[in-house]
């Protein structure tokens, strides 16, 4: 233990060391800056710091074990979370980013001429961004426990405190660099388990190429077991819940404030476009590959730990078992561990892998510090999405509109300061599995804001009247149907609590669309606004012509 | 500033959408149609091994997904240039436009 904790700990400080000095080169001194970078940050890295906001915990930690444990009916995870980027690169990104506005709420307030709208958009912001947030500083706090071999809650702790430090100090501006480096660390540590168990394994490098021979094995192996096949629809829901969850999961990608807002950050509708594009290449490295990492650490699990004799287990087990994640009972007494006897949580799977099939203290370590980048860069994301939100749209451009910049910057940083305090107090004792809450997350984002901005970009109708409904009715009906569905037993079709967001979607668009026909038509300028959107910058729509803008003057 | 032809204007638009719509469309078969016809794809094996329906929610919907933007991305840039937009004028644009707070 003495040498591993030592590797893992100098690789987490190296990593650490190098995410901390990027964000106080870069520490951010205008207030345009601290939001979105200087606008010019390259597609191809604006693609791997939106890989790295994308990424969570959830994403890092606990997706591979979901799969291994779910089957076929975790790939829901896999087509939705990455899905999601066309809706947002086709439907959203380009034409917010021609809007030119810093932030989601701000692009609702401003787009509806409604202050109301652009505080309840602000609201829906904290509440999505904080319920997320919750998530990744308990996933920061196992990961830091584990390491140290100290309780779970002073590892959150730990994370709050670096959390509050970058992201208060650094900025967007620290934070997309820092996101970079952070995309680079987490990747490399999750591809070389998942290459390295290839090699041993099938003795092929390309994982990617490799495991479908053993998802095929494991078939037969479950056969032989008389249990249901590894890859066999359907198991563990109904085909409507899968169908439900994996439209949650792209809308919620596509309305997520702290992913949109990396838009912003790029220069054009172009450079949008291509952003979109190369974070799906860089997200789908880590999602192509965690369902091999699962199937390699059910392959093990099931060919090499059972059917081992209960007193002659290897080291790795007694560790994890203390944990309370892994159990090992020898429950019909004949001195073997059968599959069946072996009790494994999805939370531990990636971690516990590289041990399990003894890939050597290195691996570990890096495996360590990949989980603590992913936790902290989506959750720096989000703490800068929730002080916008707070600084500029409701403090800035509603309450206190002569602030000066000076007051305001310091606005923003002690909104992050306490909202990761607060969001720190709740993940110490965390309302649900980290996955789940991340799953409200989503499914919040679909009821609220996919239709608001869905409607707002493509459609001149929808007023300020309409998006006010629609989202208070999609905050509503999703938050109902979870908590109906998680605590009340109810559901429809055996869609559960992940799933809610169908709903919360359904009646946002209704709502929005009914709402905004039976009150005014938006003013003309509006209109005109939105009709401009469908042409790329140098068009400009103007009294119903269109103009092209040859010189780039932006005088008529 | 030129005055253009509305319909020019128009086009540009429906080109975009068409496309767009074909994407989607591709988007639907490999997510949500795979899923919707599980079962049956399910005794097709392909790459030594794979369930059809699961090989296409491991790997074949995200592949796509990735083709596809960069498809849209590269069609996108086409577009603009046959309508002759200039990407320099657009950075400057978008440089004066944006909200100076």
């Amino acid at each position: 233990m003495d040498t591993q904790f030592l590797v893992s700990f100098s690789i987490i400080i190296a990593t650490f060391a190098l995410y901390i000095g990027i964000a106080i080169y870069n520490k951010a001194r205008a207030t345009s800056d601290f939001y979105v970078a200087s606008r010019g940050v390259p597609p191809v890295f604006n693609g791997m710091a939106i890989g790295a906001d994308w990424m969570s915990a959830a994403s890092f930690i606990g997706m591979a074990g979901t799969i291994m444990l779910l089957g076929y009916d975790g790939l829901a995870y896999i087509m939705g979370w990455t899905g999601g980027y066309l809706l947002l690169t086709f439907l959203l990104a380009p034409q917010l980013r021609k809007y030119g506005r810093y932030t989601v709420p701000e692009f609702i307030g401003d787009r509806f001429d409604s202050h109301t709208a652009r505080v309840i958009a602000a609201i829906c912001t904290i509440i999505i961004s904080f319920t997320y947030s919750i998530g990744q500083l308990s996933g920061s706090g196992v990961v830091i426990g584990r390491l140290f071999e100290i309780d779970a809650k002073l590892g959150t702790m730990i994370g709050v405190v670096l959390i509050a430090f970058y992201a208060a100090f650094g900025g967007m501006k620290g934070i997309t660099w820092t996101q970079v480096a952070q995309y680079l660390v987490l990747i490399i540590a999750y591809l070389i388990p998942v290459i390295f168990m290839s090699l041993q394994l099938t003795n092929s490098a390309l994982p990617w190429l490799s495991y479908g021979e053993l998802v095929g094995k494991m078939g037969e192996l479950d056969r032989e077991l008389g249990i249901s096949e590894y890859f066999a629809p359907f198991t563990n829901g109904t085909k409507w819940q899968f169908l439900a969850l994996m439209f949650t999961l792209m809308c919620g990608t596509a309305g997520l404030p702290h992913v949109i807002v990396r838009f912003y950050t790029v220069s054009t509708m172009k450079a949008a476009r291509w952003s979109g594009a190369w974070a799906l290449l860089f997200i789908g490295l880590l999602y192509l590959s965690a369902p091999a990492y699962a199937a390699f650490s059910r392959f093990i699990l099931m060919t090499k730990i059972a059917g081992s004799a209960i007193t002659d287990l290897p080291a790795w087990t007694k560790s994890w078992i203390d944990t309370g994640k892994l159990q090992l009972a020898d429950g019909n007494g004949d001195g073997v561990l059968q599959w069946s006897e072996l009790i494994i949580s999805n939370d531990i799977v990636v971690m516990a892998t590289p041990e399990i099939a003894n890939l050597g203290v290195f691996v570990i370590g890096l495996v360590a510090a990949g989980a603590m980048a992913a936790a902290l860069s989506t959750a720096g994301g989000l703490m800068i999405s929730i002080s916008s939100s707070f600084a500029h749209d409701i403090f800035y451009r509603v309450w206190k509109p002569n602030a000066t910049e000076k007051t305001r910057l310091s606005v923003a940083r002690w909104s992050i300061v306490i909202a990761t305090l607060f969001a720190g107090l709740i993940a110490l004792n965390p309302p649900g599995a980290i996955t789940q809450i991340v799953a409200w997350a989503f499914a919040l984002a679909t009821g609220t804001f996919f239709p608001a901005l869905v409607l707002g970009v493509w459609w001149k109708r929808s007023n300020a009247q309409g998006v006010i409904a629609g989202l208070l009715v999609g905050l509503a009906v999703t938050l109902g149907y979870i908590f109906a569905a998680k605590y009340g037993g109810f559901t429809i079709l055996g869609i559960i609590d992940t799933g809610a967001g169908v709903f919360g979607a359904a009646a946002a668009f209704l709502t929005n669309i009914i709402v905004s026909l039976a009150t005014p038509a938006p003013s003309q300028k509006i209109q005109e606004e939105v009709l401009d959107l469908r042409y790329p910058e140098q068009m400009v729509y103007k009294d119903g012509e269109v103009w092209m803008n040859e010189d780039g003057s932006t005088k008529a | 500033m030129k005055k253009i032809d509305k319909a020019v204007a128009d086009q540009y638009f429906r080109e975009k959408n068409r496309y767009m719509v074909i994407y989607f469309i591709i988007w639907f078969i490999v997510s949500y149609g795979c899923v919707l016809l599980a079962e049956p794809l399910s005794s097709i094996t392909i790459m030594g091994g794979f369930p059809f329906h699961y090989f296409m929610g491991a790997q074949g919907a995200v592949v796509s997904f990735i083709i596809l933007l960069f498809i849209n991305a590269k069609v996108g840039d086409m577009i603009d240039k046959k309508y002759g937009i200039d990407e320099e004028q657009n950075i400057k644009l978008s440089a004066g436009k944006s909200v100076d707070h």
